[in-house]
């Protein structure tokens, strides 16, 4: 199973209701040892060192599937809008925001199964499954 | 100290470019493998994890559907992935992997052939 | 005293860098039938282009990641797919156009047929971008192009009635002969002009090719925020030379001789000698962009390696997209299609496709994980904001201004 596979799959409730699609997959990264914000903006400071050379970067270890973010109204991209702090610019964060309205996370353990043999592929949840906050 | 993060696939993993350990680019993030505990199979609620990222062919499937066939397609083991942030860096060269033998193999069979192909454009004017 | 140089060098660079074939083309055809009632589409350009290239620059400097990287990242492998077919076919047409302009202006200072020019100016353009490193190139052709500043002499030496180009400009007054569909169609391909997105490509992979620093970021804000308004200043110019001679003896341009008519009756051969030459290396330079925009936008799509500060060899699949961009740019001229038409059209349809490139680059510099605290500040993003219904408005009615003016006629 793929990453893609999950994407843009049809979620079911227990009992074959269409709940929505997946819009996104989480996962927990293990991270290994802290970078450091501060001394990483200092050195950006440097008139010599280039910008880039600095950037926001974790040591990780392995990636564990955590849920599935699902969207009752529409697939495709999110531009992380709703699930971060993230605000202007306004327009495009509004928009974003009222269209993926009543997202939410199924957690992986609430998945029963996963149909990839056809298209679009089915997420069927488990009975008494809960909707997580999408936020990040 | 070990900590966790999260991220989501679409907006931190997939379509990222992916850097070797000179920080040279590989290829971009087309979709990620995911397995079950000891490599087995992935299962629906069960414990699952990122077995590999996936170039190339995997990126027509996304775009176009079908499916390629698993021998065939070209991979990176996470456990190469050393660092996540606005690229995936890994901590070993591209030479040592598959993924990348386009690049390869036009470099040795015909840019690096005509001449001036191996020159350093940052050497000299 | 070095800082003062490296400022006033890179400024004039981005002056003369700013006018390629499609601003020439579109402001002399603009300036022969509209005089300067569309002058004040070139200042919105500008201003757009500054803001967008700005962004565009401070984003890769930060982030380490160019401009088609981002997009991917942000739109996905579909939508961005479906971004990059539509803008590297209107890089391949506006590569087409600029070879096609080398040309036709050595046609002109040599009389031998641009056919033949053809093939030798594109495999200049080849050598130079294997060979050349990144800030020479990027130098001699802004610098060449500052020749450009020829149209601005020879409007002084016409003597213009200039109470009337004023009258012209403000309130914006066009000629009552023309339909109001015309005067919309020119305005969405004058902004496309001003705001192609192969700029945006070239500049933001710019900055990852010469690894910008601190100091060369607010370098290059200072390049952009100066170059490219005096670069526009040279836009209106070429405009200005159309409105006064080519208006008044109702002549439509249809040809490259015909843009540079007001030069030649009023500097002279000299004078007509030097903005050729300006013409020949802003198109050369435009040209040099647009290729190597080519091979930017596929390599970063697909996450190849890409650049000229590597060995070509180390790039391999970027430099061979770049030869097969220009080959096809070759193909398609010895069509014997009108070098001028494609230019048109690649203005156009550079409106149509802004907003895919615009949008990304707009929500990633807002991003703090990629950006840190060089996120755009209030100021850039309400004059952001303005541009993203600009442009999108701009995309939304070219096409069926289009239809309705059969493409300007």
């Amino acid at each position: 199973m793929n990453v893609g596979d999950l994407l843009d799959a049809q979620v079911l409730g227990p009992d074959g209701t269409t709940l929505g699609v997946v819009v996104d997959v989480r996962f927990a990264l293990e991270v290994v040892d802290e970078p450091d914000d501060d001394a990483r903006e200092r050195d950006r400071e440097d008139p010599e060192t280039p910008l880039s050379a600095h950037l926001g970067r974790d040591a990780v270890g392995g990636a564990r599937l955590v849920g599935l973010l699902v969207s009752p109204h529409s697939g495709g991209s999110f531009l992380g809008y709703e699930r971060t702090e993230l605000r202007s610019p306004w327009p495009i964060a509004q928009l974003v925001r009222r269209r993926h309205r009543g997202t939410f996370l199924a957690g992986w353990s609430d998945v029963a199964e996963v149909r990839t043999d056809g298209s679009p592929v089915i997420v069927r949840l488990v009975a008494g499954f809960e909707r997580g906050s999408p936020a990040l | 100290m070990t900590r966790e993060r999260m991220v989501d696939a679409r907006l931190h993993l997939l379509s990222r470019q992916v850097l070797d350990a000179d920080g040279e680019p590989v290829r971009a993030v087309d979709d990620l493998e995911l397995v079950g505990p000891g490599g087995q199979p992935a299962r629906a609620g069960a414990e699952v994890r990122v077995g590999a990222i996936l170039v190339g062919p995997v990126l027509f499937v996304r775009l176009f559907g079908g499916a390629v066939p698993v021998s065939r397609q070209p991979r990176i083991a996470w456990e190469d992935v050393g660092h996540v942030g606005t690229a995936i860096e890994l901590t070993v060269p591209s030479d040592r992997l598959d993924a990348d033998w386009v690049e390869h193999w036009l470099r040795d069979h015909v840019v690096g052939r005509v001449p001036g192909g191996r020159h350093d454009p940052e050497a000299d004017g | 005293m070095k800082k003062v140089l490296g400022v006033a060098l890179g400024v004039l660079t981005a002056i003369g860098g700013f006018v390629d074939i499609g601003d020439l083309v579109t402001n002399a055809v603009v300036g022969s039938r509209f005089g300067l009632s569309l002058v004040w589409v070139v200042a919105l350009g500008v201003v757009g282009i500054c803001l967008f290239a700005s962004m565009a620059g401070r984003v890769a400097a930060v982030s380490g990641r160019a401009t088609f990287e981002i997009i991917r990242e942000r739109l996905g492998p579909k939508a961005a797919g479906a971004n990059l077919v539509a803008s590297f076919a209107i890089n391949l047409l506006t590569l087409t156009a600029e070879i096609g302009g080398i040309a036709l202006a050595l046609h002109l200072v040599s009389s031998v047929e641009p056919r033949l020019w053809i093939p030798v100016a594109a495999l200049a353009v080849w050598l130079v971008l294997w060979r050349v490193k990144f800030q020479v190139m990027e130098n001699v052709a802004g610098l060449m192009g500052l020749l450009l500043v020829g149209f601005g002499v020879a409007l002084f030496l016409l003597g213009p009635d200039w109470g009337e180009l004023m009258r012209q400009a403000v309130p914006p007054s066009p000629p009552s002969t023309e339909h109001a569909a015309a005067y919309w169609y020119y305005a969405v391909a004058l902004f496309g002009a001003a705001m192609t997105p192969y700029e945006v490509f070239f500049f933001s992979s710019g900055a990852v090719e010469e690894r910008w620093t601190a100091k060369d970021l607010t370098m290059n804000r200072a390049n952009v925020l100066i170059g490219f308004p005096l670069g526009g200043l040279l836009s209106v110019a070429i405009a200005a030379c159309a409105a006064v001679v080519l208006l008044p003896a109702g002549i439509e341009v249809s040809s490259l001789s015909q843009i540079v008519l007001p030069v030649a009756q009023a500097g002279g051969v000299l004078l007509l000698a030097l903005v050729i030459v300006g013409i020949v290396a802003a198109t050369f330079g435009a040209a040099l962009e647009t290729a190597l925009s080519s091979g930017y936008s596929l390599a970063q799509y697909l996450g190849w390696s890409w650049g000229k500060f590597r060995r070509p060899a180390r790039a391999a699949r970027f430099h061979v997209t770049m030869v097969v961009a220009i080959l096809l740019g070759v193909g398609i001229l010895m069509t014997s299609v009108d070098p001028i038409a494609v230019t048109e059209m690649s203005v156009v349809f550079s409106a149509v496709a802004l907003p895919l490139t615009y949008v990304p680059i707009l929500v990633v510099a807002n991003d703090p994980q990629y950006m840190g605290r060089h996120v755009n500040g209030r100021v850039v993003n309400a004059l952001g904001t303005v541009y993203l219904v600009i442009v999108v408005v701009a995309a939304v009615a070219a096409i069926p201004l289009m239809i309705a003016t059969g493409a300007g006629s």
